[in-house]
């Protein structure tokens, strides 16, 4: 079994069917097309989108519901398309695609903590492709604080 | 910052090579065509904010505020 030497999670084992494709990467990080998705239960509901190819590359995702239950993510043609989802309709996040915001941190003071509500990863579960997708008329904010604790809903 | 109307089909410059057209205006939308130097990179603000927050947000988190921020999240089940 490959290993893969993770930022957070030392060396971990990994099968080649679990990788997820992001034919754009990511902006800013537009070579990177191969990630790992790692939750581990002393962190949850954090999500960590592991590079497979650059061991000090990993995002901090939290699952958009857990920030906003009623979150609505609005797909084009062109994102259902590119995620190879089934046209005319819109996913069901948990169901068709799992939704979640880059948590960006204060530099190391974690009251600072935003999450990017204005462009979420989006991720086709059955095809494991993914991508960032930016809600241009999305009233959501690219900083939206992260709550304590108990204003948080539990994530299902 | 400078305000300036424009008609579709109407278009101005910014410096010597750069020309900003108005190609179409429908409902809230507006339809604009770039005429610049390949040099000039031209990216919608959006994009580049992401991109932006993705770079900061990838500095890899000291393990201590990793540990703060889950368990700031966490959240007690309901009894």
């Amino acid at each position: 079994m490959p290993q893969i030497r993770t930022t957070y999670f030392g060396e971990l084992d990994y099968a080649d069917e679990t990788i997820f494709h992001f034919p754009l990467g990511l902006p800013g990080f537009e070579q990177e097309h191969a990630f790992l998705f790692i939750q581990k239960p002393h962190t949850e509901p954090l999500l960590f989108l592991q590079s497979v190819n650059t061991p000090r590359l990993c995002f901090i995702l939290l699952p958009i519901l857990v920030l906003d239950p009623n979150y609505a993510v609005n797909l084009d043609a062109d994102d259902v398309a590119a995620l190879h989802l089934p046209p005319g309709r819109q996913p069901v996040i948990g169901g068709d695609i799992l939704c979640a915001a880059i948590v960006r941190t204060g530099g190391g003071s974690d009251s600072e903590a935003t999450a990017n509500m204005m462009a979420p990863v989006v991720v086709n579960l059955k095809e494991q492709i993914g991508m960032q997708v930016i809600q241009t008329d999305s009233s959501y904010s690219y900083r939206h604080p992260i709550p304590s604790g108990k204003e948080v809903t539990p994530c299902s | 910052m400078l305000v300036m109307k424009r008609r579709a089909g109407e278009s101005f410059t910014i410096g010597d090579d750069i020309e900003i057209e108005v190609l179409e205006v429908a409902g809230s939308r507006v339809k604009l065509g770039v005429v610049a130097p390949d040099s000039v990179a031209i990216i919608r603000k959006e994009a580049r904010v992401t991109r932006e927050e993705n770079i900061t947000a990838a500095q890899p988190v000291e393990p201590d505020a990793l540990a703060r921020l889950a368990q700031r999240l966490w959240t007690k089940q309901p009894y």
